[in-house]
């Protein structure tokens, strides 16, 4: 590079402090869409590096932290989904759109885990073995609404759908990780896959 | 609100999202229904041990160096 201006230099330093209090963040979430520490950094790298390539494009008074989620998404969604095979956005959007029929399902079938058994079943690995087998558009409003506590607001804007969508996914998602995180805790011997006594009087209980 | 809307928006309720209005009558629905208030506090503790257990990590300590010394503005000084 040639002779920075000091302005540019000044403009460097201005990001820096800025942008690295994120990198915790930032590389957590990295490493639940790649599910691997290898591409996590070079994913992390090169939101870096494209934050800093177009800081003069961010607005002042706008959310800073999450305009460089955004650069992460979009930086993953280019780069790694492709190299990951990871099925089109396409072949959710049907489920995306049963989302009410879904829910009515659930509350009047009224069956449910025994939450008890569930809790004290799962380990920190099965926490995050169900996050990782989440489908990639429904990991990605979990993360960033578990792991990094964004409001819906602030996650349609990372991931450029409607709040309706983010809503759709984090119902899909947290419904999806705590079927398989009873599966794990079943796996573990926690508890009898069945239980039959519980599942019924559970059952009984119609809702009006 | 019936059981169905409550078990459709218990997120929002668990996530602080739920406007005032909706808010009244979700809160008078639970108060009312036990199956319902039983369901929010089960999704509420799954919530939290979702939070508690995905535990959070620091970046590599290499990780922050190779993005430091990519700045322009640091390599003017090494």
């Amino acid at each position: 590079m040639s002779a920075a201006t000091g302005q540019d230099q000044k403009r460097g330093w201005d990001f820096e402090a800025a942008a690295m209090p994120f990198v915790d963040g930032l590389y957590n979430t990295a490493l639940r869409m790649t599910r691997n520490a290898e591409d996590a950094e070079d994913l992390v790298q090169e939101t870096y590096f494209k934050a800093y390539k177009y800081y003069d494009k961010f607005q002042e008074g706008t959310n800073f932290r999450a305009w460089l989620f955004k650069i992460l998404k979009n930086t993953f969604i280019n780069s790694y989904r492709k190299k990951q095979s990871i099925p089109p956005q396409s072949d959710f959007s049907e489920i995306e759109d049963s989302f009410e029929s879904q829910v009515s399902d659930e509350a009047t079938r009224g069956v449910k885990s025994p939450e008890q058994e569930l809790l004290e079943g799962v380990l920190d690995e099965d926490v995050k073995r169900a996050m990782d087998g989440l489908p990639v558009d429904y990991r990605m409003a979990v993360v960033l609404a578990d792991l990094e506590g964004f409001s819906y607001k602030e996650i349609a804007e990372i991931l450029d759908v409607p709040v309706g969508t983010v809503m759709s996914r984090l119902y899909r998602g947290r419904k999806l990780m705590e079927e398989a995180m009873l599966e794990y805790a079943q796996e573990h011997g926690y508890i009898r896959s069945g239980e039959p006594s519980k599942m019924r009087s559970r059952r009984d209980e119609v809702p009006n | 609100m019936d059981c169905r809307k409550v078990r459709e928006v218990v997120f929002l309720y668990t996530d602080n999202e739920m406007e005032e209005e909706l808010l009244i009558s979700f809160r008078e629905h639970m108060d009312h229904c036990p199956p319902c208030a039983q369901e929010i506090h089960r999704t509420e503790r799954i919530l939290r041990l979702v939070r508690r257990r995905c535990s959070r990590q620091s970046a590599p300590a290499s990780l922050r160096e190779r993005i430091l010394t990519s700045f322009p503005h640091r390599r003017k000084l090494l």
